[in-house]
């Protein structure tokens, strides 16, 4: 048969990012798909020799975002295990809680984008609305609405007090009521059902195989989630991960939905267990110049990340590099859009929550 | 085909025409700053001593300052509002405001200046090259 290749992106009025792909078609059917990945690089990796380290952490955090907070924090843990620092104990707990807060505000911008790709403008709406909460509580603790600068080698800028901390809880609390009503939406309307039920489905062989991380992993029945690693004071923390069973595009918008419920869930555990006080350390400043290498592994909300630090000696780090998940999630994106039909590709490929700023840099 | 009343999102759509809006009418209405949020950089000229500790330590390369010609000068475009300049001036002539910039067009170019670059001059430039003076004497003042 004859066939017709359509390239999809980097311009598609389904996609949030400028992802590229020539889709070859065989009639309606897609039969193979060929990523194209730079459209978008900037080089931020390469500005380490420029920037000196101790500044490179606030660059780092602009590689996305949506991402931005748990960037400069992976950044940052490298350097802190390259430099023996101990970061305070208030800090690591504040990390934590604005780690779960970034990946609730991820899932709500994915939810809301997920349902504008199957054509559902008013629950996007609905889903941005509560967003702008999450954002008003970040630009209250932090400054910064998307891109927080809080984060420093060997701890945090900003203290939040304890009464703001409890408020923040009731906010999210109240969050969680409205929020359960909006993802009764997702679960049950039925011309959602339509378009995602058994839609790409990716068995779990098959994530094993091309070792997709994150959300899409656990929605093929993969339990795997960075955080069950105990770091960064995960193992102080009661939970499980989120774990659907039908690996199609309906299972990993509702891994994103739990995971939302249960991150105010950790936030509640994480705030009854910090320490509490005024005044109470927060950073621990290394002296000197970091010489040696770490790698470090974070769960963000899309999946696994892993950054990889050099420093040899100088204030000018010598590497910098950052795994994505976005990028261990294209070989299974990619095998999922092959024998689809073309209207099923832009949900296929939103549900893998594609962040290209962060996989092109 | 579902009956439209059983659809969930039905019932929450009808009630959106009558709730309040979720949106402010902006421009007419503007939601205050909180307290502590990073807006743009505020520069006070009568306290700096030209040591260019914010444009060496400054991310974004935003900052420049010439000490010869005595020019301080900030492309907000750039700036990422990251406060580093802040925390290092030892003098304080940087502050952080909480209220963002406000929108320009070429057109709002203050003095030819680009819209987003803002320079300031302290006192006439020192074309004798001697070293320059710190701000407690008497010429930085000026």
């Amino acid at each position: 048969m004859k066939r017709t290749v359509i390239p999809f992106g980097p311009q598609h009025p389904v996609l949030p990012e400028p992802i590229v792909l020539d889709l070859i078609l065989e009639d309606e059917r897609v039969v193979d798909a060929v990523p194209t990945i730079g459209y978008i690089h900037r080089g931020l990796e390469m500005m380490v020799e420029r920037v000196e380290y101790t500044e490179m952490g606030f660059v780092v955090e602009r590689i996305c975002g949506i991402c931005s907070f748990m960037h400069g924090m992976g950044y940052c843990l490298s350097l802190e295990t390259i430099m023996n620092v101990e970061v305070p104990d208030r800090a690591k707990w504040l990390r934590l809680i604005w780690a779960e807060i970034s990946r609730i505000q991820s899932h709500l911008l994915w939810l809301g984008l997920g349902a504008d790709a199957f054509g559902f403008e008013n629950l996007f709406m609905h889903c941005w609305r509560m967003r702008e909460e999450i954002l008003d509580i970040f630009e209250k603790t932090t400054g910064g609405r998307v891109i927080h600068s809080v984060n420093r080698i060997g701890g945090v800028k900003r203290d939040v007090s304890d009464a703001e901390l409890a408020a923040i809880l009731v906010r999210l609390e109240e969050l969680g009521k409205a929020f359960k009503k909006t993802a009764s939406v997702f679960a049950t309307d039925p011309s959602i059902a339509h378009r995602l039920v058994g839609v790409g489905v990716l068995s779990p062989e098959d994530a094993l195989s091309t070792a997709s991380v994150g959300p899409m992993a656990r929605a093929s029945g993969l339990a795997t989630d960075t955080r069950l690693g105990g770091a960064n004071l995960y193992d102080q923390i009661d939970f499980q991960p989120v774990v659907e069973t039908a690996g199609d595009c309906l299972a990993r918008v509702a891994v994103r939905l739990r995971e939302v419920e249960q991150s105010i869930g950790i936030i509640r555990q994480a705030i009854d267990k910090m320490p509490k006080g005024e005044g109470l350390p927060l950073e621990n400043r290394p002296r000197g110049n970091p010489a040696g290498e770490a790698f470090t592994r974070l769960e963000q909300p899309r999946g696994e990340v892993v950054y990889y630090v050099k420093a040899n000696g100088t204030k000018y780090l010598e590497r910098f590099r950052a795994r994505t998940p976005t990028f261990a999630n294209i070989p299974a994106m990619i095998q999922l859009v092959k024998g689809c039909e073309l209207a099923d590709v832009p949900n296929i490929i939103l549900t893998i929550d594609p962040c290209i700023s962060c996989t092109e840099r | 085909m579902a009956n439209p009343l059983t659809l969930p999102m039905v019932r929450r759509s009808l009630r959106n025409l009558v709730a309040r809006p979720a949106t402010r009418k902006y421009p007419y209405e503007i939601r205050p700053s909180f307290g502590g949020a990073r807006g743009k950089i505020e520069f006070d000229v009568t306290t700096c001593n030209y040591c260019m500790l914010c444009m060496r330590r400054c991310p974004a390369e935003a900052i420049r300052v010439s000490r010869e010609d005595r020019i301080w000068s900030i492309e907000h475009l750039r700036c990422i509002a990251c406060n580093v300049c802040v925390e290092v001036c030892s003098k304080k002539s940087l502050s952080m405001s909480n209220q963002p910039r406000k929108p320009q067009t070429p057109a709002d170019g203050v003095d030819g200046q680009r819209p987003g670059h803002e320079e300031w001059h302290l006192a006439a430039p020192d074309t004798t090259g001697a070293p320059c003076p710190d701000a407690e004497t008497p010429a930085a003042k000026a």
